[in-house]
């Protein structure tokens, strides 16, 4: 495999405490509803974040400010030291450096699969049609999927499709990747599949951050993990004591209901 | 002019009082002979001829033009058209015993398209509206007459250099859409055109879109009356139109019938006087009485 | 009828050309208007509104009215047309017709696609705007594309509409089928009813054309 972005900011050659991604004093409201209170939280490069919480808890929400396809009403969000655009092509180009993952995938349904992978390389990035295929293919065959891309999204399981939708994200060659819940809407033997493709990216030294309930991946590949409750960061701990001692009855509540199952 | 401001004013949607107020002025400059009902209906008619019914009944429906000033016009505030077919029309209804002038004659518009569908369905007994004799046509319905000759002309802008019909080959002359002046002028050489009225081609013509319109010369001395000093018809008649009265195929009795009505106008000169009043002060000059074909 | 085979063609022809030229800008134009009705700008989405509400009700009679008798007044008139291919001549009522049934057709061509805009999820918007395509980029690379598709059968019924009424035009000075038709019907009154089938099964058969056509794209794009 050629050196890779992503490869050349592995763990060992990060800058470590770097922050990438910063949010600091962010509130949102619905109406009435406080989704997000309040939300203190800084991500380091090379940090993979698990965000958990019980739904309706604000993580998405908050995942989703990152790239601004939710606003917020007060704070700041910063991503590698500069303020989230407003609007305009500096947003598109912000929004460019962030790589998204979806519940439910998102596939272009009226382009093959490497039309898919391929369309923001062209069109934003500039690259060469062939030099973004070529990389496309090299992308659809690291996350398993290589043999489909001249398919349609329709004709593939929600596996592959979500792990279509990652090398779609990664193909931007993207700072940071925000995961919102990408295997809550897959059967649970695909899980599996999509989320070793998300460890594997994590141990190429990703920025990553994800909101899910896949307490196992927590476990295996998350740096940190920040606990949300009502619209808060009720807690935030390495996974080790997250799992063994949470400090606020909230999160033991949570977890007690989660690993029951 | 008026012509314009009117039309200008309603189709802009605007200003719709004014319209009806310009359009009912221009119809109502004069109003037709008072022609009295005849009292001697009994027995006059052959038992079941549709005269005899129509006289019995007390009541008729006549079909009539409305764009055409001087031969049939109905402004938008007139109760009743007038022009010269309208006044033919009233001498054959007074021979049937109904007053003209009353309420039991329903005024029907009827428009180049449905003149046979009208007379054939009997929604219309008798149409008098610039109606062509043809061969055709007598085919489907009765035609009486003529009452009427007249020919294809051409009204052109008053500083326009067109003289006759030899300076339209090749280009744009209105007429209304379906109406046989719009066949002879393409057969004349010039693209035909066809507008919904003869006010629409003349409206087009004042705003310089096509150079001339045509139909029958009695219409466009009305036109260009209306449009004094705008518009003018010019160069010889190209066509012979012998407008008649149309009737049911139904009832053939009503041909004799008809031409003895007009045989009588002709002799005693209310025909002439007829035309006098509503085509005279176009300019046109009263003609003698036309022949009248035989009754088939 | 068949001594006069040239008439029917011809004004056939009329109404194909006007059909298809129309067909063309009330596309572009709904498009640019649907554009303007999902975008982000606030005064563009209040401007296709006001339009797209004021042209469609407005009767076609009407709009077709104005642009013969009150536009010229405001010295708007299409005088300086002067193409002449073969025998067809398409002149000032051949244009005023274009901007008519164009005009009026791209505000049913619009509320079509919206239809279909609408019918896009909205994740493949956010996906787009995602990867950092700007909203022209979203509009015309996911969602337009995906949204023609779906409006396929709204659009095709706007279209066949309006080649339907582009028999409005016979009464506004040009020569198309029903203009040919009812010159026909007055030369030959004993005839009118063959004339009228005639005609009547010309239309069927365009339409007929125009509706395979829009089935045949959504079978096509139903596979995609």
């Amino acid at each position: 495999m050629t050196a890779t972005p992503e490869a050349a900011v592995a763990p060992g050659s990060a800058r470590p405490g770097e922050p990438l991604v910063e949010l600091h004093g962010v509130q949102k409201w619905y109406g009435d509803l406080h989704v997000l209170q309040d939300i203190e939280l800084t991500v380091g490069r090379g940090e993979v974040v698990v965000v958990i919480g019980p739904s309706g808890s604000g993580k998405s929400t908050l995942c989703r400010t990152i790239n601004r396809l939710e606003t917020v009403d007060q704070g700041d969000i910063k991503v590698d030291g500069k303020p989230l655009p407003q609007e305009g092509k500096a947003l598109a180009a912000h929004r460019a450096d962030v790589g998204m993952v979806f519940q439910s995938f998102n596939l272009f349904a009226h382009k093959t699969i490497l039309e898919n992978v391929t369309l923001g390389p062209i069109k934003v990035r500039r690259t060469p049609k062939a030099q973004a295929e070529a990389r496309a293919q090299e992308l659809l065959d690291r996350v398993g999927v290589g043999q489909q891309a001249a398919k349609y999204p329709a004709q593939l399981s929600g596996g592959q499709q979500q792990r279509v939708a990652i090398a779609r994200a990664l193909a931007m060659e993207p700072k940071v990747m925000l995961f919102d819940e990408p295997t809550s809407a897959l059967d649970p033997e695909m899980i599996k599949e999509v989320l070793d493709v998300m460890v594997d990216l994590a141990e190429r030294g990703m920025t990553m951050i994800v909101v899910t309930h896949e307490m196992g991946f927590a476990r295996t590949a998350a740096n940190r993990v920040v606990f949300m409750a009502d619209g808060r960061i009720v807690e935030e701990s390495d996974p080790e004591t997250f799992f063994t001692q949470p400090e606020s009855d909230r999160a033991r509540d949570f977890l007690g209901k989660i690993l029951k199952h | 002019m008026r012509l314009r401001s009117a039309l200008a004013a309603t189709t802009a949607g605007i200003a719709i009082a004014a319209g009806l107020a310009a359009c009912g002025d221009a119809g109502s400059d004069d109003e037709g002979r008072d022609v009295d009902a005849k009292s001697d209906c009994d027995g006059k008619f052959a038992e079941g001829s549709r005269m005899a019914e129509l006289a019995d009944a007390g009541t008729i429906n006549v079909g009539h033009k409305t764009d055409q000033p001087g031969v049939g016009f109905q402004g938008a505030t007139d109760d009743v058209p007038k022009g010269f077919d309208i006044e033919i029309a009233k001498l054959l209804i007074a021979d049937l015993c109904i007053d003209p002038a009353s309420d039991k004659v329903n005024w029907e518009e009827t428009i180049s398209d449905n003149r046979e569908p009208y007379l054939e369905s009997g929604k219309v007994d008798v149409v008098l509206a610039s109606y062509s004799i043809t061969d055709d046509r007598q085919k489907v319905v009765g035609q009486a007459g003529p009452y009427m000759v007249t020919g294809q002309q051409l009204l052109v802008k008053s500083d326009s250099k067109i003289a006759g019909v030899d300076d339209v080959k090749g280009k744009e002359v209105c007429s209304v859409t379906g109406s046989t002046s719009l066949e002879t002028i393409k057969a004349k050489g010039a693209k035909g055109v066809g507008a919904d009225s003869y006010s629409e081609c003349a409206e087009k013509v004042l705003d310089g879109t096509y150079e001339a319109m045509t139909t029958d010369g009695t219409i466009l001395a009305g036109l260009a009356a209306q449009n004094e000093g705008e518009l003018k018809v010019v160069g010889d008649q190209f066509s012979t139109e012998n407008i008649g009265v149309g009737y049911g195929k139904d009832h053939p009795e009503m041909c004799e019938w008809i031409d003895g009505v007009l045989e009588d106008a002709f002799a005693d000169g209310s025909w002439a006087e007829a035309f006098k009043l509503t085509l005279g002060p176009s300019g046109v000059q009263t003609p003698e009485p036309p022949t009248l074909q035989p009754c088939k | 009828m068949l001594d006069n085979l040239d008439e029917f063609f011809k004004g056939f022809g009329y109404t194909l050309f006007l059909f298809l030229v129309c067909a063309v800008a009330s596309m572009a134009l709904g498009i640019l208007l649907v554009a303007m009705r999902v975008g982000p700008i606030a005064v563009l989405r209040s401007l296709a509104t006001v339009y797209v509400s004021v042209v469609r009700n407005t009767p076609l009679v009407l709009i077709f009215i104005f642009f013969h008798f009150a536009a010229p007044i405001i010295g708007i008139n299409f005088k300086w047309v002067q193409v002449h291919v073969g025998s067809f001549d398409f002149t000032s009522a051949f244009a005023t017709a274009f901007v008519a049934l164009s005009l009026y057709t791209a505000c049913f061509v619009c509320e079509g696609l919206r239809s279909g805009v609408n019918a896009v999820p909205m994740g493949q918007a956010e996906a787009a705007r995602a990867i950092g395509l700007p909203f022209g980029g979203v509009m015309t690379q996911v969602v337009l594309p995906q949204a023609i598709r779906a409006s396929v059968p709204p659009v095709a019924s706007a279209l066949i509409a309006m080649l339907k009424n582009t028999s409005v035009a016979a009464i506004f000075f040009l020569a198309e089928a029903t203009a040919a038709m009812r010159g026909l019907t007055n030369d030959y009154s004993s005839q009118r009813i063959g004339i009228f089938l005639c005609f009547a099964i010309g239309y069927i058969v365009l339409v007929e054309i125009v509706s395979m056509i829009s089935l045949s794209l959504e079978r096509r794009w139903r596979v995609a």
